[in-house]
């Protein structure tokens, strides 16, 4: 069983990595959207980062890099589910369906595409924002469990939105596969730290499991201390979340064929 | 074949909202390596059924096993040994003949090998080689459809399902797919499952036929047994004056009961055959009824549909009423 849904998660990998390299438009809205954000708040906002109590060592580029990048993985998910709801409409879906013997391979399949896009976006991410003199202050080490930290928040976001798509089998529910991501993202600390914010903002980001998650990485990418098991606990556990209701609905949808 | 791949279904149904019951309590068995024709009009619950027995559907009730294995409790080792080819053949634009035969190849677990040389393999019989490296956006219908049942074939599937596989196609395509699919089952002892709302299709390819219509089975055989049941030849006449209407009605009662014909012409069913056709000239000659056409149908599976049904099948048949 395990080697057939590996085969099933790989060849779905490389239809979505074909896909995405015949039509380079399929990734462009996953770059767009957090470059623009990138060239807007950290060369239009920078000058948040000489406001007393705003302390961060990396510099107000890559404190706003964090965000942005977080914000590549999350899209990447969501750009990938989305494709999920594409091919119920189109009838595809049935195709990997029938010929998969364990559909649970077919999910991994798109986890691991979201992953791969995201690989993709964030290196083109670092790329630029490192040739723009972003000040990078972690090691190594520190680097790559900002790498890992932001993949879990794929694998959730892709998980979220393949919930989505297994339960309504159609691209006509998309707004709404964006607006719970936009919506934790923006309550979350992206332009100053939390100590910063004031009223409901400030409640709401203190619980959103996002505020914990972009405070690691920004520990990671400055050298500074951060809270990283905490983090890396919600953002799995939010995966996890996620993994529960995309598999809910798939068998929901597909009582049969689960 | 070693393994038994026929298919057993008892009692299966399908409800759907609003209590619709698309598959009412079909019951039907198909031997291994026949070709069974699962004949009805659209909405009579035949895609409903395909569903099912590919997995896609659970059943509200009954059982269904294909292969052996039941399609509710067994789905992943009924996928091992299916393969299916649905209606409009789903296939992904940016991808080309090669890739998807890989896509497909990978699902079923398929080595690299495997896929590359069977892949080829296929795509040369349905005739697509020079094709293969083009992106499937930019083939014809008939393409697609040769390339659905090349990857429906690829794990080499012990019973084959085809929806409606012809839909659309050309008749020079038509008859490709027909002699592939006959092929199949008669070299290959391929089951095969075949949904079609063409009778031609049905009569030529088909071992036996199940003629379903709102989601009950209404008759089931060989195409010649269900067209004996029906026994009689009938005889269709159009008069030259639309005004002899009745009075052709009233001489061709005289060899056999009303039949359904187009609203301009008169039908019935010659009670002794074929051989009434010269009484019936001269009975039209006597009368002074003058008919601008006169033909001896042969019954078809869409007389054995009205039979059933009180219904024509085919679309362009539909307005046709019994002669008074």
């Amino acid at each position: 069983m395990i080697s057939s849904t590996l085969s099933v998660s790989l060849a779905v990998l490389r239809r979505v990595m074909i896909q995405t390299i015949k039509n380079p438009a399929i990734i462009i809205p996953s770059l767009a959207f957090p470059l623009v954000f990138l060239v807007a708040f950290a060369g239009g906002l920078s000058i948040v980062a000489d406001v007393p109590g705003f302390s961060f060592k990396g510099g107000y580029t890559a404190f706003q890099f964090v965000f942005v990048f977080t914000q590549t993985a999350a899209f990447g998910g969501i750009f990938t589910g989305y494709r999920i709801a594409e091919d119920y409409e189109s009838g595809f879906a049935r195709r990997l369906l029938i010929a998969a013997p364990h559909s649970a391979g077919i999910l991994l399949g798109f986890v691991l595409a979201g992953l791969a896009r995201f690989f993709l976006t964030g290196l083109i991410l670092w790329g630029i924002a490192l040739v723009a003199g972003m000040n990078v202050l972690g090691s190594p080490l520190e680097i790559l469990a900002m790498w890992l930290l932001a993949a879990n928040v794929s694998i959730a976001s892709t998980l979220w939105v393949a919930g989505l798509a297994f339960r309504f089998q159609s691209v006509d529910i998309g707004s709404f596969m964006q607006m719970p991501v936009f919506i934790l993202l923006f309550l979350a600390p992206v332009y100053v730290p939390l100590a910063l914010l004031t009223g409901w903002l400030k409640l709401a980001a203190t619980y959103n499991p996002v505020t914990a998650i972009l405070a690691a990485n920004r520990g990671f990418i400055s050298g500074e201390e951060s809270k990283a098991l905490l983090a890396f606990g919600l953002a799995v556990g939010l995966a996890a979340l996620m993994a529960l209701w995309a598999v809910r609905q798939f068998h929901r949808a597909h009582r049969s064929v689960a | 074949m070693a393994r038994d791949n026929g298919i057993e279904v008892e009692g299966i149904v399908r409800l759907f909202g609003g209590g619709i019951r698309a598959v009412d309590g079909v019951d039907l068995s198909v031997a291994p390596g026949e070709i069974y024709g699962f004949l009805g009009p659209n909405g009579a619950g035949k895609s409903t059924m395909v569903l099912m027995l590919v997995t896609l559907l659970p059943p509200t009730e009954g059982r269904a096993t294909v292969a052996g294995f039941d399609v509710a409790k067994q789905g992943p080792q009924v996928r091992t040994v299916i393969g299916a080819a649905l209606q409009e053949a789903a296939l992904d634009s940016f991808l080309t003949g090669n890739e998807h035969m890989d896509l497909q190849g990978g699902l079923h677990g398929l080595s690299r090998n495997e896929r590359r040389t069977r892949g080829a393999e296929l795509l040369e019989r349905v005739g697509l080689s020079d094709a293969a490296g083009r992106k499937v956006g930019g083939y014809s219908g008939g393409m697609k459809r040769r390339l659905d049942l090349a990857l429906a074939l690829l794990h080499r599937p012990s019973v084959l399902f085809l929806d409606e596989p012809t839909t659309g196609l050309d008749p020079q395509s038509r008859s490709a797919l027909w002699a592939e699919v006959e092929r199949l089952s008669r070299e290959d002892g391929v089951t095969v499952f075949l949904t079609t709302q063409y009778l031609e299709e049905a009569d030529v390819l088909a071992d036996r036929v199940g003629i379903i219509d709102h989601g009950k089975l209404v008759a089931e055989g060989t195409p010649t047994e269900l067209k004996a049941g029906i026994g009689q030849v009938s005889l269709e006449a159009t008069p030259v004056n639309p005004n002899d209407r009745e009075r052709l009605a009233a001489t061709l009662a005289r060899f056999g009961e009303p039949a359904a014909a187009s609203p301009k012409s008169v039908a019935v069913r010659l009670a002794a055959g074929a051989a009434q056709l010269a009484d019936v000239v001269r009975a039209l000659d006597a009368d002074s009824i003058e008919v601008a056409d006169l033909q001896l149908h042969q019954p078809s599976l869409d007389d054995v549909f009205l039979q059933q049904t009180g219904r024509s099948l085919e679309g362009e048949e539909v307005d046709k009423e019994p002669a008074s």
